[in-house]
């Protein structure tokens, strides 16, 4: 239907929107009310600089390997780039529906991740010991516990986020809610096992409920039973051996380079080989001759490290630092308790995550399968942390400047 | 938003800037701060040196044959890291290969572990712990194939073992002959001599065999070759990746000896037959116990060793391979008679009237006798209340020189020292240096002195004097004023121990007396003996004796010839010397005290001659030692040889040792139906052909790893394939046999 002739002098400014007239796909990019001016720039930037680094390091970790055994040197570069691309789509949508409405339909976020867990507790496939992932057919695998967060996030600050009109914090019975909320996907996630995403949703909720505004007590409580449970968990022996041998190892590095130690000593002689300015894209000795695991995953931050040298790992950090800098300012601008804790849920992700993991490559945490956000080769942990940045794009775009 | 809320997302931000500065400090500590020392780090895990160990040279005898070579084995070797990583720590796999290979698992499990625990003398490993520990060897036969096979086969039933083709060391035992002592051993180069090594060479030698004892030991430095090292570059798997640098190994020269195989066989079964003839005519026959027996047989022109041994001795291939089994070790270690130390040139024993010679070549120098003059032969000799027996209280009156020699007579060589100690002690009285002539012309002998020979570990031996009577007395007599003091009246000891306590300082008469006719505190070792035996023989030239005969590189080159350096003249008369050699024949004839073991030896063909000597040993003087010390040659040449025998607590020389002499005799010249190791009479001249291909056999790479890489054995690369049976090759497992990790590097 041409637009513009027939409308343009029958609808006036005051129209109801359906009726104005259908401006351009151009005017609309540039109109002031448009999402696209109205994106969180900086942090888009930041995100895709990252994906972009990352994406690049995982050719690094995987080019030189791929080529020795002959196999499509590019194949886990194109593979990332599509995950990205993938993500990217997610975010979009996860952006473009008002994020009041998403609230409404957080139940139906709930449930549908639920399902995704306990799908794949019964028909999952096991990688590395935890039976995580649900394969899809032609290649594809997703990793529910990965989306579960995002429901997590959602559900807990839909529940704390409510309240009644002029109150500051939400009622104790909202906490209560929030906790059991969250303790069902936990303990499906526990039953995996899964210890390091349980950790950060632990980590999640527990950021949403004291940015809620709930008293002093809470919080203090929370820690208290924390630590309680911790030490029942040490004393009940309910950890397994490897777990245990992790940790020592994280407490006492030189016990046993040869066994569970290995992975993080391996992992720093890479990063500090590296130096200040690194050996250069493909020039990594640690990388090239594979004596790091996981390299294109969990220990994507090394080939940075040995490879890019403290600039590029420095920049790593750095730009992690500006995607928390302004979520926190998106959660501090949000309109309303929602917008807030869900952007608060989403840096407390990706802070801990963040943190834990490059961690773990330098040796000051403990050794836990948790990816870098954007950086790390893995769809669903791509996927789940550009739908977050989505989110966060979600409430920074519907709020008033 | 609350203010609570506010004030705790400020609090969270801070937390979150924190975090982040503590990540970049951390980089900054790794990357700048920490980062040359992981920098080395890095370089030193993609690096690793391969060793491939050089071929040892051979050692052969004056003929060329073999007495040590290498041959080609399938060595089973166990990665030790491998093991630890298996949840019962390897216990049952070690426990199968035990079952695998008839061993028993006590036995295996030493091998396996590092030595510097303690407890762990004999077996244990201490090369790094890195590499992979060969724990047996396999021989080259069917049966041993198929077994290595079989262990490759089920590498799921042995993870951590490998089987590999590798060179060890064979001692060949030519014509039956050991000559274990001489040849030496090799073991496992030890940390602290590995410390010792130039850096550089350290890891090339990390698991290098070096010589210990024996020619082994003496001539290692030649033997030893030089080990190839293949620098590669690896990943984390210890899979290569690509060569850095290569020096390919150099294999060890040849040492050709003197010893010759056929008269060293003779001499070891003569050893072996006379302590079983010295037992089966017991005390009464003029036999003994005889506890072992030692005998040299040295070229008394060239001063080259012929032959040389022990009895009891043991197989030398027990050290083939380079290690011996703990088991066997330690069953010879409680033989009776030591078979693991050489009496021939290890440790000094009394020569008895051997000595003689000696102290007539002493008294003829000093002019305290002469060959004209004559000598009573009396049953005894007295000196104040002490009484000198003559042996077995013979007595024949006014001699000759000749007869005493003949003869034996102890009580003329009595009255001889007893003079020579008296002017001693006249010199002394007037304060000038006692001449001591019997003891210096000992020394010009070589006895109680070095005898210089290219092996480790020979014995000094003693000559008592008085400056060595003075000096034992200081370190001994605290032992026995301790005895004269705390024994109880009425015990023996306690006066003798008194008597030492305060005069064992003094050089009595009666220790001259014993000295002259080789007994008491004269300790000589056969092979010292036989040296001064050949200086009496050649005409006075004493030599430092020689087993090594030349050098010869891999491609035939004469490296080093090596001759006998001649370390002393005896500074007697041809006319002296002849007089004593004389004698010396008319020992072995009817009436001298080796005429009975020589009854019907043709000496129209070889002439022989020796001396006798039954050292009575112990306080009671219950046994003696048997010795016969004899030269010999062609009838009409110059004698050629001198062969020495001893056999401790055999019983008397000629009957005991003489005809053990005898036996070698037979062979050397080849006379009474004996096969000639020298027709010519005289050992060959002319260095035999070394075997060029004959030790060719493959160089066997190890890996040295260093830290952070699984270790993995290196396979064969490029050498023949053993002798194994076509269908046994033809099998696609044979493959495995070099397939290790490292299996691509050539």
């Amino acid at each position: 239907m041409g637009s513009g002739q027939l409308t343009d002098w029958s609808t006036p400014r005051t129209a109801p929107y359906s009726l104005r007239r259908r401006e351009s796909l151009r005017e609309r990019a540039l109109d002031r009310e448009s999402p696209l001016r109205r994106l969180d720039w900086v942090l888009m930037l930041a995100v895709l600089v990252l994906c972009a680094m990352g994406a690049m390091l995982v050719w690094g970790a995987t080019k030189p390997q791929n080529l020795a055994a002959g196999i499509d040197p590019n194949a886990y570069l194109k593979k990332d780039i599509l995950n990205v691309a993938i993500g990217l789509a997610l975010g979009a949508v996860a952006a473009m529906v008002d994020y009041r409405t998403i609230r409404a339909y957080a139940p139906v976020v709930y449930l549908a991740s639920f399902v995704g867990l306990v799908f794949v507790l019964v028909h999952g496939v096991t990688v590395n010991g935890s039976h995580s992932w649900v394969r899809l057919g032609a290649g594809f695998e997703v990793q529910p516990s990965e989306f579960a967060k995002i429901a997590i996030i959602v559900v807990g600050a839909m529940l704390l986020g409510e309240r009644a009109d002029g109150a500051d914090a939400p009622e104790n019975r909202d906490v209560w809610l929030t906790l059991a909320a969250t303790a069902v996907p936990v303990l499906l996630i526990l039953k995996q096992p899964d210890v390091g995403t349980v950790m950060v949703v632990a980590f999640v909720v527990f950021g949403i409920i004291a940015m809620s505004g709930v008293s002093a007590r809470w919080i203090v409580g929370i820690l208290v039973v924390a630590m309680a449970g911790a030490l029942v968990i040490m004393h009940l022996h309910l950890l397994q051996q490897y777990q245990i041998d992790r940790f020592t190892s994280f407490t006492n590095p030189k016990a046993d380079t040869q066994g569970a130690g290995y992975n993080t000593h391996q992992a720093r002689i890479a990063i500090g080989s590296g130096g200040l300015f690194g050996k250069g894209l493909f020039h990594g000795t640690q990388t090239n001759g594979q004596f790091v695991p996981e390299q294109q995953t969990d220990f994507v931050f090394t080939v940075a490290g040995e490879e890019l040298g403290l600039v590029g790992a420095g920049l790593i950090v750095v730009l992690v630092g500006v995607v928390l800098w302004r979520g926190l300012s998106i959660a501090a601008r949000a309109e309303d308790a929602f917008g807030t804790l869900v952007a608060v849920g989403v840096v407390c992700w990706f802070a801990f995550q963040a943190f834990e993991n490059i961690g773990m490559t330098v040796g000051i945490m403990p050794v836990t399968g948790l990816p870098l956000p954007f950086v790390s080769y893995g769809g669903s942990s791509m996927f789940a942390s550009l739908l977050a940045v989505g989110l966060l794009q979600n409430v920074h775009m519907r709020t008033r400047s | 938003m609350s203010d609570r809320s506010r004030l705790r997302l400020v609090v969270l931000r801070v937390l979150i800037v924190s975090l982040l500065l503590t990540l970049l400090g951390r980089l900054w500590y790794l990357q700048v701060l920490a980062g040359p020392q992981y920098a080395r780090a890095a370089a030193d895990n993609q690096v690793r040196d391969i060793i491939a160990t050089a071929p040892r040279g051979e050692i052969l005898d004056d003929k060329g044959r073999p007495w040590a070579r290498n041959k080609t084995a399938l060595v089973v070797s166990v990665d030790r890291l491998a093991l630890q990583r298996q949840s019962d720590g390897g216990t049952q796999v070690l426990h199968r290969l035990a079952h695998v290979l008839g061993v028993s698992y006590a036995d295996l499990y030493p091998r396996t572990e590092l030595c510097g625990k303690g407890g762990l003398p004999h077996g244990c490993w201490n090369g790094s712990p890195y590499e992979p520990i060969p724990v047996t060897q396999l021989k080259d036969d069917r049966r041993s194939t198929l077994l290595a096979l079989q262990i490759l086969e089920r590498k799921e039933d042995f993870p951590g073992v490998t089987a590999e083709l590798a060179a060890v060391r064979h001692y060949t035992k030519p014509l039956g002959a050991y000559a274990t002592h001489v040849l030496g051993n090799l073991a496992p180069i030890t940390p602290d001599e590995l410390k010792k090594l130039p850096l550089a060479e350290q890891a090339a030698r990390l698991r290098d065999l070096v010589g210990r004892q024996g020619l082994e030991q003496q001539y290692d430095i030649f033997l030893r070759g030089r080990a190839g090292v293949t620098q590669v570059a690896v990943d984390h798997m210890g899979g290569v990746t690509g060569t850095l640098k290569q020096t390919s190994p150099q294999p060890g020269d040849t040492v050709v000896t003197s010893l010759d195989a056929r008269v060293q066989a003779t001499l070891e079964s003569a050893l072996a037959g006379a302590v079983h003839n010295a037992r089966q005519l017991g005390k009464a026959g003029f036999g003994g116990p005889a506890d072992f027996a030692a005998g040299v047989v040295l070229d008394v022109q060239t001063g080259h060793v012929v032959a040389m041994g022990s009895y009891p001795t043991y197989d030398p291939s027990l050290w083939d391979g380079g290690r011996i089994d703990a088991k066997a070790y330690d069953r010879l270690r409680h033989t009776p008679g030591n078979p693991l130390l050489d009496k021939a040139y290890q440790s000094a024993y009394s020569p008895g009237s051997t000595f003689k010679l000696i102290s007539t070549s002493g008294l003829l120098n000093d002019g305290m006798a002469s060959i004209n003059g004559t000598y009573q032969c009396s049953p005894s000799y007295s000196i104040g209340a002490s009484s000198f027996r003559n042996f077995e209280g013979e007595a024949f009156g006014a001699i000759s020189l000749h007869t005493t020699i003949v003869k034996s007579c102890d009580t003329v060589y009595y009255g001889l020292a007893y003079h020579d100690w008296l002017r001693d002690e006249a010199l002394i009285r007037q304060h000038k240096k006692p001449v001591e002539g019997v003891q210096h012309i000992a020394r010009d002998y070589g006895l109680g002195t070095p005898t210089g020979i290219d092996l480790p570990n020979a014995t000094v031996g003693h000559i008592a004097d008085r400056r060595n009577q003075l000096l034992r007395w200081k370190q001994t007599k605290r032992n026995y004023c301790l005895g004269a003091k705390r024994r109880k009246p009425g015990d023996i000891l306690k006066a003798y121990d008194q008597e030492y306590c305060t005069d064992g300082w003094r050089f009595n008469p009666g220790l001259q007396l014993i000295e002259d006719i080789g007994q008491g505190s004269v300790l000589v070792s056969p092979l010292q003996l036989a040296v001064a035996y050949s200086a009496l023989a050649n005409g006075g030239t004493v030599f430092e004796p020689r087993i090594g005969k030349a050098i010869v590189s891999p491609s035939g080159r004469v490296v080093k010839r090596i001759t006998a350096p001649v370390r002393d003249h005896i500074p007697l008369s041809r006319a002296d010397l002849d007089y004593i050699r004389t004698a010396m024949y008319g020992v072995t004839r009817q009436g001298g005290t080796a005429g009975g073991a020589f009854i019907g030896f043709p000496f129209g063909k070889v002439d022989v001659g020796g001396k006798t000597g039954s050292a009575e040993l112990g306080l009671n003087r219950s046994f003696t030692s048997a010795w016969f010390a004899s030269f010999a040659g062609l009838a009409g040449q110059k004698p050629r040889f001198c062969t020495v025998i001893m056999v401790d607590k055999g019983g008397v020389g000629g009957t005991v040792a003489a005809p053990a002499v005898r036996k070698v005799w037979d062979t050397v010249f080849g006379v009474e139906n004996h096969r000639a190791a020298f027709p010519t009479g005289k050992p060959p001249v002319k260095l035999p052909a070394t075997s060029r291909f004959g030790n060719g056999v493959p160089t066997t790479g190890n890996a040295t790893s260093g830290s952070g890489a699984s270790p993995a054995a290196l396979g064969p690369v490029g050498w023949p394939l053993p002798d194994l049976p076509p269908a046994v090759l033809a099998r696609s497992s044979w493959a495995a046999l070099g397939s290790g990790r490292w299996g691509a590097v050539s």
